[in-house]
């Protein structure tokens, strides 16, 4: 049994008056590769800004390998939801990239270590070819996976990824998980998705965000579970049949 | 033009004009793509009030007006960073402010009668060499700080937020860089004037932008299009006699129209030379 790498107990938080997320507790393990689910608005990019520090929680307490968010932020890897910010800015994919080297609380000069770990996070991306481009003249496909480099490019512990698959095609998305996967044997990931039939055969346990938090330590993703994280019925739909992901369940 | 370089003042007007060129496309590359003009705009307008506190009270121009906007810059910046939607109104006032404090002070100043056309469109052409070691020294500061700061400068431009988590401290950046636009602000007042100021901050910078894959070309490529403006209005002001500072803003602004009618017509048909 390994020890929960992060810990979230009683957390509360609100936005203007308005709560967004009420009596979350949490806990989990090292190297699960977990699911956040919910409706928009139901709090799982609030969820995901709490634990890496960048707000506050109203009450309640965040440990992550034991120690609050903002002292161990630099372990941590983030794919922010919205890729387009900045999105004229003259600044070329390896400079994106690189922004994934500063280091905590060092001054930013960067060494040829830091070229080369740039570099092979965006080949696992196959993103090399694309380094010197201006990040503007790509699509968003293209910038999703130069945000995703970024991110491995801190070679990061834990690794949020805020809807990463929204911009990407079919194709793009099994690769992308496939990388994940693999990266899963070493890092713990969070992955906010609405691909729940996709998910459900990569990810290690689910969450389901709205307001509060359900976490369910397995695999699978049920239609209860769908009712309760976007609050009224949704049909799962299992297409691509060749392996049925979806455990079936009785007739009513 | 080359025959008029042998007078002092024609030479001081070129270096003065090197420097300002080297500042601005520096300076203004960042003041553009963090969508800093107005605040820009703000210190420049509110240091005048920092000019009027230099006379009223017969401090020296330099430790008035650069204390005065010193203290703007510093307001402003904090109310960009609590509440940065509404920030507009707050520098807009501050603006108005410094002006009117300005305008007011030399009215009281007894027996002094200033030229305040000097301080709107400067005076390139009456730069004493002082201000040019002045301006030297400036330009040396503020490239070494940008070159020393560059990585964190960008990614504090680009993604505030990734910058936070990667454990730059954005806040005390923002302050560093907002207090080395004031500096340049005032010393470049002195030479060029406040108008020109935020024509050349915010101009090349600009056209530069949209031909730059990276920051640091849009900063050389801003610098040699100051420069060119600079230079070529600085020859057309000679030779035909008119007001330097205003015929390089016209230079500038020419050529601000000039590649904005040259991307909708030529670049659209081009999209692959972007």
């Amino acid at each position: 049994m390994t020890n929960p790498i992060i810990e979230v107990s009683h957390l509360y938080f609100s936005y203007n008056g308005a709560p967004v997320l009420s009596d979350v507790s949490l806990s989990i393990r090292e190297k699960e590769f977990v699911a956040f689910i919910g409706p928009n608005g139901g709090g799982k990019t609030t969820l995901i800004k709490l634990l890496l520090g960048i707000l506050k929680p109203d009450c309640g307490t965040i440990k992550i390998m034991g120690q609050p968010p903002a002292k161990v932020a630099h372990r941590i890897g983030y794919v922010p939801q919205d890729v387009s910010i900045n999105k004229s800015f003259p600044i070329s994919v390896m400079d994106v990239v690189l922004m994934g080297r500063l280091q905590f609380h060092r001054w930013s000069r960067l060494s040829k270590k830091d070229g080369i770990a740039a570099k092979n996070a965006l080949e696992s991306l196959e993103m090399l070819k694309f380094q010197n481009r201006k990040i503007d003249d790509l699509s968003g496909g293209q910038r999703e996976r130069v945000f995703i480099a970024r991110a491995l490019a801190t070679d990061p512990d834990i690794l949020f990824l805020d809807e990463p698959t929204a911009n990407i095609d079919s194709q793009g998305r099994t690769d992308l998980y496939l990388l994940l996967k693999e990266l899963n044997k070493t890092k713990t990931i969070f992955v906010v998705s609405h691909d729940t039939m996709v998910l459900s055969s990569y990810v290690t346990s689910v969450a389901c965000v709205n307001k509060d938090v359900h976490y369910h330590d397995a695999a699978e993703i049920t239609e209860e579970m769908m009712d309760m994280g976007y609050h009224c019925p949704v049909e799962i739909i299992a297409h691509g049949i060749p392996h049925r992901i979806l455990k079936t369940h009785g007739d009513k | 033009m080359i025959e008029a370089l042998q007078f002092e003042f024609m030479r001081n007007a070129v270096i003065a004009g090197f420097f300002a060129s080297l500042i601005c496309g520096v300076i203004g590359s960042f003041v553009v793509v963090n969508r800093l003009v107005f605040l820009a705009g703000g210190i420049a307008h509110a240091a005048f009030g920092g000019i009027g506190i230099a006379l009223f009270f017969g401090v020296p121009y330099m430790l008035g007006t650069l204390g005065f906007s010193l203290l703007a810059a510093l307001i402003m910046t904090a109310v960009v960073l609590k509440n940065k939607s509404r920030a507009d109104t707050f520098i807009g006032i501050l603006w108005a402010v410094g002006m009117a404090t300005g305008i007011i002070l030399l009215d009281l100043t007894p027996g002094y009668n200033v030229n305040l056309i000097s301080y709107l469109f400067g005076s390139i052409l009456a730069v004493p060499t002082s201000d040019i070691w002045w301006m030297l020294g400036l330009s040396f500061f503020t490239i070494v700080s940008t070159g020393f700061f560059y990585r964190d400068l960008l990614a504090i431009s680009y993604d505030d937020e990734f910058a936070k988590l990667r454990g730059v401290p954005v806040n005390l950046i923002y302050f560093l860089f907002i207090g080395l636009i004031a500096v340049s602000i005032v010393i470049l007042i002195r030479v060029v004037g406040l108008i020109l100021v935020i024509a050349l901050l915010t101009i090349p910078p600009y056209i530069a932008e949209k031909y730059s894959r990276s920051l640091s070309k849009m900063m050389i490529l801003s610098t040699i299009l100051a420069g060119v403006f600079n230079l070529s209005g600085l020859w057309l002001a000679y030779t035909y006699n008119l007001t330097s500072g205003a015929t390089i803003i016209l230079v500038a602004a020419a050529a601000f129209f000039i590649s904005m009618i040259f991307d909708m017509f030529f670049l659209k048909k081009h999209p692959e030379l972007t």
